[in-house]
């Protein structure tokens, strides 16, 4: 099996719309993305990695109501999928293992 | 107030993000701008605003989703065969409108095509000849005192000098026409077209030598060629299988030449004509005019080589002349091959052979396309008036998306249909009519189904007509909004001004058509029975041949003596187009009144014979002696002769006269009367009375009546007197109808050209009629509840069809008057254009098109109102 791959930004953006469970869409996943890593990212950025996680099947996205606030349009909300809180528990479990191989010094002097 | 992102980022998002993603990002940018805007202004917000759009330009989100759903390719079989499917439902639908519309083009096309084909034929003529485009005939432009006069005629060592003195020339022939008796044993036949002609005549021509040497034939003085046609009347059908080659047949009784050869028929599509030809070296040896300049009595033809500038040659020639005739400055022209048959007006007959003219030509074009663009006037006409019906059919298949090109092609596709129709129809008419058109046009020609340029063309047409008959319903019935036609919101007026002017402009030919046809009868009429200054009726005339011109005096006492003949003259002319011009001397003549006359012999009987009169002076008589002294001579002029040299015809009496080498006087000034075509004006005219020369004719007057008996006398009396010679005759007046030949075919096609205008114009406006009738039928209903009487409701419905043909009365009056006049402009004596000759035209179109309209617009006033209002 192909094994799944994550580039940084988009597990970080995964990562979001995990957090914010289902009211994950394009304008929240941007602002709680420069509220919580306070990096100014390009709104198009953010529709193009979440697009790609869907075609990945790392997301799974549907068509919300009509909304009053922005002239009726429509909002797609996005959700995790099995396959994606999969990806994102392997993530942490490397990171884990890396981090608990890494010698107490190492981490002391560049805490220091 | 709210603030609104930026329009115009707005617009360029919208253009380029495919549809499908547009709604949530547009959505979700407009929301992300109204945080900004409270963030950090308006004016950041929208730049910022820009910003994100210009970040979507990826193809991403750029490209369109494929459809879910197939599109039906408009060109698929499936559409094909619907298209088909309700192109045909339609027609049998509409079985009046579709019978009229393709008969209605049918005809047009047959008229088109018979017309076509006729040009096409008429341009053809002489094709057949090798190097063509190289090959032209030498005439001359003659100055004599009335004007210049085109002759085709040169002298007969012009075509060696040329070919001496011009190294361009790569090929000369000489062509002279003759005539006279051919005799083999029993059988003797007189050719209509002897020809004197150079050895290189076959080859020149390209004609076939079906017996004989090609190489040495017609190079010894004593040859004879036959045609086909001639060979067969002197050996039977059988001809090729007997051995005919140097037989000896006899010229005229007395000179017996020897069969070197026998030459296909001349080609119908050439303008020389012959059936025998006879070789010129004989003539260069014994008949003076043959070799010398001071007369001209040959066509001289020459090819030049193909990389000549053939202007600078013709510069060259034009001066010639007079190299080798001293003093004549007459210039020689060069008249190609290609323009003889159609191009060719010369003076004084000098140009015998076959012969078209342009300006029929070019009629027969206009009225072709006249008929074409009536025809396809009603197409259209029809086509769109009908519009309504398809409206639904165009609404639905546009709401299921059907493109607008798709429905171009499909109306488009219709007309092809319907055209195909109409030319299959039209070209099965044409092979059925064709020998009713041979017989109109005098021409042999055949439908060309084999020629692959005639289908080319035939497909050519066929797609060219299609084009101009959909255009107009094809962009017209395509530009319909689905939403208006479903509802039933629909002008049911539109379209009916270019209706309008298309009817217009259909009555408008038609009727220039019908009085083009009118004048040209009329003139015919006139010219056939305008005075001539003799009388015509019960005259005949007997060709009097070799020896029998000796015994003409007796078989003239002979036949005067029959009591079915009122009286006989002897003379040299038959009075039918005399063209044997001479020049004349009198007293008081200077360089400037010269001019030429015509001439002819006659005996004293000649005024009595054709009822001639005269103006002055006395009738020669054989009492007088000095009448018919060899020393000096007696002449009779006409009138305009005695005004041409000065004096009114009670003057003229007793003038001296040189004619011929002879001094003479004038004892009677003659009343002018015709002895040429219409289109000549009467020029001067002088009757000798020189009983000891040869006469070439007896002019017999019958008695009114007695004409078939007379006849018999004569081929009894002339058997007696001369049994070995053929008895031929005619009629003078037979003759001088014959001279306008071209015009009565041209009247005769014309007659049935513009009837069949009318007829496709009125078919046209019948199916309109039916329309309006049609279409008008709840209000014919309601009107007739409220007490309409069916004359009003007949008033009403014709009215509007009427105007549009007063209207094009009044466009096509002057049109015609102008045509008219310009044609009657070459006719020397015409007719002038009189008024009712419009008035009569007009009425007719009127009463046609009243019958066509009215014959709808009555049908639909007696129907019963109950049916019509029945159901809604």
């Amino acid at each position: 099996m192909k094994r799944t791959f994550l580039g940084e930004f988009e597990e970080i953006v995964l990562l979001t719309v995990a957090i914010l469970g289902e009211e994950a869409y394009g304008v929240t996943v941007t602002q709680e993305l420069e509220q919580k890593t306070g990096r100014a990212v390009g709104f198009s950025s953010i529709h193009t990695t979440l697009q790609r996680l869907e075609e990945k099947g790392f997301l799974s996205s549907k068509m919300g109501g009509a909304t009053a606030e922005r002239g009726g349009r429509r909002k797609r909300f996005f959700e995790v999928t099995a396959l994606g809180r999969r990806a994102l528990m392997e993530v942490k479990q490397v990171r884990e293992e890396l981090w608990g191989a890494l010698p107490p010094d190492t981490l002391q002097l560049m805490g220091g | 107030m709210k603030t609104q992102p930026p329009i115009l980022a707005d617009k360029l998002l919208k253009w380029f993000c495919a549809p499908h993603l547009l709604e949530n990002i547009q959505g979700d940018l407009h929301e992300e701008f109204e945080y900004q805007v409270k963030r950090i202004g308006v004016r950041r917000a929208r730049w910022r605003y820009w910003w994100e759009i210009l970040g979507f330009m990826k193809p991403r989100y750029i490209k369109r989703k494929p459809t879910q759903y197939p599109t039906t390719y408009s060109y698929s079989p499936d559409m094909l065969q619907n298209y088909f499917k309700i192109a045909v439902r339609n027609l049998l639908k509409n079985r009046t409108f579709s019978l009229i519309n393709i008969t209605g083009l049918a005809i047009g096309l047959v008229c088109c095509l018979a017309i076509g084909l006729y040009v096409w034929d008429e341009y053809q003529y002489d094709r057949a000849v090798p190097q063509f485009e190289q090959t032209y005939r030498v005439t001359e432009r003659q100055k004599q005192a009335t004007g210049l006069y085109d002759i085709a005629v040169t002298p007969g060592p012009l075509a060696p000098a040329l070919k001496n003195d011009f190294p361009e020339i790569t090929e000369t022939v000489r062509v002279g026409a003759w005539s006279g008796l051919l005799q083999y044993q029993q059988t003797a036949v007189e050719p209509e077209a002897m020809r004197v002609v150079d050895p290189s005549f076959l080859s020149f021509f390209g004609f076939k030598l079906l017996k004989g040497n090609p190489q040495t034939v017609l190079s010894s003085p004593d040859e004879i060629v036959i045609s086909e046609a001639v060979a067969e009347r002197f050996f039977g059908k059988d001809w090729r299988a007997q051995f005919i080659l140097g037989k000896t047949i006899h010229y005229n009784q007395e000179r017996p030449l020897r069969l070197s050869g026998i030459v296909e028929n001349a080609p119908a599509r050439s303008h020389l004509q012959f059936d025998v030809l006879l070789p010129f070296k004989y003539f260069e040896l014994n008949d003076k005019w043959s070799y010398n300049w001071g007369s001209n009595n040959y066509h001289t033809y020459l090819k030049i080589r193909p990389d000549n500038d053939v202007a600078a040659f013709g510069q060259k020639l034009a001066g010639q002349l007079k190299n080798y005739d001293k003093g004549n400055e007459t210039p020689l022209l060069l008249q190609p091959l290609r323009d003889i048959h159609l191009y060719s007006d010369f003076d004084f007959g000098t140009d015998w052979g076959k012969h078209g003219d342009i300006r029929y030509v070019r009629i027969f074009i206009i009225v072709g396309l006249i008929v074409l663009l009536i025809a396809l006037f009603n197409f259209i006409n029809l086509s769109t008036a009908r519009a309504t019906q398809r409206a639904r059919e165009v609404g639905v298949r546009k709401s299921v998306g059907a493109l607008r090109s798709s429905l171009i092609a499909q109306f488009w596709g219709e007309s092809l249909l319907m055209t195909s129709l109409a030319l299959g129809v039209g070209l099965l008419l044409l092979q059925l009519l064709m020998p009713f058109f041979n017989e109109l046009s005098g021409k042999v020609m055949a439908v060309p189904f084999q020629q692959p340029l005639f289908g080319a063309f035939m497909v050519g047409l066929l797609l060219f007509i299609s084009f101009l008959t959909g255009l107009y319903p094809a962009f017209y019935l395509s530009s319909f909004r689905p939403v208006s036609v479903l509802k039933g919101i629909f002008d049911k007026k539109s379209g009916a001004g270019f209706r309008k002017t298309l009817v217009v402009t259909q009555f408008v030919m038609s009727i220039v058509l019908i009085i083009g046809t009118v004048g040209l009868y009329r003139q015919l009429q006139f010219i056939q029975n305008k005075k001539l200054g003799f009388d015509k009726e019960q005259l005949l005339y007997v060709r009097l041949k070799g020896d029998t011109r000796q015994k003409a005096m007796t078989l003239k006492e002979l036949l005067t003596k029959q009591s079915s003949i009122a009286s006989v003259s002897a003379t040299t002319s038959t009075l039918v187009n005399m063209q044997n011009t001479s020049y004349i001397e009198w007293d008081g003549k200077t360089p400037k009144n010269e001019f030429l006359i015509t001439q002819m012999n006659v005996d004293a009987d000649f005024l009595k014979t054709t009822g001639m009169t005269l103006a002055a002076g006395r009738n020669f008589s054989p009492a007088i002696a000095s009448d018919t002294s060899d020393k000096f001579g007696t002449y009779l002029i006409n009138e305009t002769a005695a005004r041409r040299m000065g004096w009114t015809p009670q003057k003229a009496l007793g003038k001296k006269v040189n004619f011929w080498g002879l001094d003479g006087k004038i004892v009677g000034v003659l009343r002018d009367f015709h002895f040429r075509p219409m289109n000549v004006k009467i020029e001067p005219f002088i009757v000798r009375f020189r009983p000891k020369e040869f006469y070439f004719n007896l002019l017999i007057k019958t008695r009114p009546t007695q004409t078939q008996r007379a006849l018999a006398d004569i081929a009894r009396i002339y058997k007696k007197i001369e049994p070995n010679q053929l008895f031929s005759y005619g009629f003078v007046n037979e003759d001088l109808g014959r001279q306008y030949a071209i015009e009565q075919r041209t009247g005769q096609l014309l007659l049935c050209f513009s009837i069949l205008t009318i007829l496709i114009a009125c078919l046209g406006l019948f199916g309109l009629a039916t329309f309006t009738a049609e279409q008008r039928i709840k209000e014919i209903g309601i009107r007739k509840v409220m007490g309409a009487s069916i004359a009003s409701i007949t008033t009403l419905l014709s009215k509007d069809f009427i105007k549009l043909v007063l209207i094009a009365n009044g466009i096509a009056f002057p049109l015609a008057y102008y045509g008219l006049n310009h044609w009657l402009e070459d006719f020397e004596y015409r007719i002038g254009i009189e008024w009712w000759v419009f008035v009569v035209a007009g009425i007719t179109a009127i009463g046609i098109s009243f019958l066509t309209v009215s014959f709808q617009a009555i049908k639909a006033a007696l129907m019963n109102p109950v049916k019509s209002l029945k159901t809604e």
